[in-house]
């Protein structure tokens, strides 16, 4: 215990690091691009228009808001998506520096994650803007958001400790991911309600995937106007800081033989 | 302060490992032919640097150097046994490990200072000092994709030893970058040397362990085969490498080395080597004898199985007694050699040799550009002997041309008397 106090006092010191590494990791995504950072608020746009077209237009349905209501799981979802399959990568990819120098390891999926959160929330500001649009009232409720950001984030921290050394061992974890990822879209309510389904479904999907649970409280929140159950909001922290357990004593276990396997 | 107490590393090789579920699976059902194949790159190693101490690790290619490096800077953690480190490191392993090419100098500054535990004040306090010393401040604002080499090298080292190190850890690394830069990295780490840190280098410049490191640890195998002073240490490494060396050149020529294999120094990862050292007279007749004021010709010959870029030859005389007179190189004579392939000869001139009577040892050598990396050193192999023949001087060894003048107040009479005033005019040449 007093080992691991001392370690966490070590990742605070070198919090330095992770700015930078986030700094690093979002100048080198825009640097070449000509749009720069207005992508970050692009993409989302696109990815909607795309989505409204497919889903809303092509495939009517009797969702009110769609636009919104898909934008509030699209974004969400691509947090969660693009943390998890970047995290894979930042373990390996930065193979250089693990041999060479040495500082705290989970700074990488760490950073990996802040970096995306950081996309996420420009991203969001498009969001705030559709929710102007769209005539949406403004609620006291909003300031649940940054609770369930936070809920969010600790499940993700705990996915990205999980696969970023998961694929140091095996290089193919990266591989089944791609295909794991697109079931995992199709099964969480992005682009239909879950109280579309039958009751036992959604059941089971709120148990088997947290996901669901953190895009219907996004959505409860920005967008029903109702504030989300105490007791479901803390069934959803409880399995996120288990999973954020889970993923971190897996990396802990596993850093020391980094070094040697990247 | 470095204490290594009984320290193993094993390492499972990687080929045996399954790098991916698919071969883990497989693996399952053919138990039997997972060998695990094992490594113990260290065996039971221990050694100490006591605070402001100064140690170089030296042995052969794989004799568990770098995995002691590593196991200092964390980088891995030890199979067995204990590392323990007191104080701040500075590891000087790769000069701009985690620079990203987009980024400009100024970024990587920061970028790297974060990655060795620097925090943003610290940074931003010796942010001026770095620049000024890597001599980049016309180009900190440009992207270091478009750095060459050695500007890349100089940030990389100036951001490293800006950690203000209690140990700064050295690994060969001042191969690179150009020579006015690498004599100042040199008096940088002397300078935190004569400040009272603790320095370990691991080099295959033995001249360099002897010259920086009061102590030296001679690994071998993973095995700590001697430890104690530096110069000790590298002499014994010396005659081990090269005793073992003659083994394998015996095989090869042994006659023509025949009268050399006594005292056999010779040592370089041989890409060019010197095949054959010849002595030779004014008029291009093999002698080894010369008289003091001849004209010596000493002809290396060299083998470059490979194209050798921008090599350096140098000598070196040394007294039989080991009073070393000289050791010039082509680099520093300015004579440079674009490039050396195949077979041919360095001529090494002198035209009016100023040696007295006496037996001299004569060293050749080969280095590359840094002068850092031998490769191919003969240190004392060779000897020659000055006569005299018309050279009247006896006393030292060493002719140096001069002219006699006396001032008197006497009337001086043009021939020398030699028993009472002295009364001469000599001029030698």
């Amino acid at each position: 215990m007093a080992d691991f106090t001392q370690h966490l006092g070590e990742l605070f010191r070198y919090r330095e690091l992770v700015k930078n590494l986030v700094a690093r990791d979002l100048k080198a995504r825009y640097k070449n691009s000509v749009l720069g950072f207005a992508w970050c608020l692009m993409n989302p746009l696109l990815m909607m228009g795309v989505f409204t077209l497919v889903f809303g237009v092509l495939m009517r349905n009797n969702i009110p808001n769609f636009p919104i209501f898909l934008l509030i799981g699209l974004l969400p979802w691509n947090l969660t998506a693009s943390s998890v399959m970047g995290s894979m990568g930042s373990i390996t990819g930065n193979g250089h520096l693990i041999k060479k120098v040495y500082f705290p390891r989970e700074l990488l999926p760490i950073s990996t994650v802040f970096s995306n959160l950081v996309n996420f929330l420009l991203a969001c500001i498009v969001l705030a803007g559709m929710l102007l649009a769209f005539r949406v009232t403004l609620s006291p409720l909003y300031l649940y958001f940054p609770v369930i950001l936070l809920i969010h984030l600790i499940f993700l921290l705990g996915l990205a400790f999980l696969f970023s050394s998961l694929n140091v061992f095996y290089r193919d974890t990266e591989v089944i991911m791609e295909v794991v990822m697109l079931a995992w879209f199709f099964m969480t309510p992005i682009f239909f309600n879950i109280e579309d389904l039958t009751a036992n479904f959604s059941r089971l999907m709120y148990i088997a995937n947290p996901m669901a649970s953190i895009i219907s409280t996004y959505r409860m929140v920005l967008l029903y106007d109702s504030p989300p159950a105490a007791d479901f909001l803390l069934r959803t922290l409880a399995t996120s800081v288990a999973v954020l357990l889970i993923g971190y004593w897996f990396f802990r276990r596993q850093a020391p033989a980094f070094g040697e396997e990247v | 302060m470095v204490i290594f107490d009984g320290v193993s590393k094993r390492f499972i090789l990687r080929h045996e490992r399954s790098r991916s579920f698919q071969e883990a699976f497989v693996n399952i059902w053919n138990r039997r032919n997972r060998s695990r194949e094992e490594f113990w790159a260290l065996k039971d190693v221990s050694f100490n640097v006591e605070k402001g101490g100064s140690i170089g690790l030296i042995g052969e290619n794989g004799s568990g150097k770098s995995t002691a490096l590593k196991l200092i800077t964390r980088i891995i953690d030890p199979t067995r046994g204990k590392v323990r480190v007191q104080g701040k490191i500075a590891a000087l392993l790769e000069l701009g490990a985690g620079f990203h090419p987009d980024l400009t100098g100024r970024e990587n500054i920061f970028l790297n200072g974060s990655i060795l535990g620097m925090t943003r004040r610290e940074m931003t306090e010796r942010f001026p000092d770095i620049v000024e010393f890597a001599e980049l401040e016309a180009f900190i604002d440009t992207p270091i994709k478009h750095y060459s080499s050695g500007m890349y090298a100089r940030l990389g080292f100036s951001v490293a030893i800006s950690v203000e190190p209690d140990i700064l850890v050295i690994d060969e690394v001042l191969a690179v970058g150009d020579e006015a830069f690498q004599r100042k990295c040199l008096d940088k780490i002397r300078e935190i040397k004569d400040a009272g840190k603790t320095i370990i280098l691991v080099s295959h410049s033995l001249q360099m362990v002897k010259d920086l490191c009061a102590e030296a640890v001679w690994l071998n195998g993973g095995v700590v085969r001697a430890q104690g002073d530096s110069v000790k240490v590298v002499d014994q490494y010396l005659e081990w490498a090269n005793r073992k060396n003659k083994v394998r050149l015996e095989g090869v020529h042994s006659k023509a080395q025949e009268e050399r294999q006594e005292d056999y120094r010779r040592w370089g990862t041989r890409e060019v080597e010197i095949s054959r050292v010849e002595f030779l007279d004014g008029e291009g007749r093999p002698t080894t004898v010369f008289d003091t004021g001849d004209t010596m010709v000493v002809r290396l010959h060299y083998w470059a199985r490979q194209r050798v870029e921008r090599p350096v030859f140098g000598v070196a005389i040394h007294r039989i007694d080991n009073v070393h007179i000289n050791g010039p190189n082509t680099k520093t004579s300015e004579y440079d050699i674009e490039f050396v392939e195949g077979e041919g000869a360095v001529d090494y001139v002198v035209p009016f040799l100023p040696l007295l009577e006496g037996t001299y040892q004569f060293s050749a050598a080969i280095y590359d550009y840094s002068c850092i990396h031998p490769y191919d050193h003969h240190d004392r192999l060779y000897t020659f002997n000055v006569q005299p023949k018309t050279m009247k001087e006896r006393y030292g060894f060493l002719h140096i041309p001069c002219q006699w003048r006396i001032e008197t107040k006497a009337p001086v009479t043009p021939r020398g008397d030699p028993v009472g005033r002295p009364s001469f005019q000599v001029r030698r040449e």
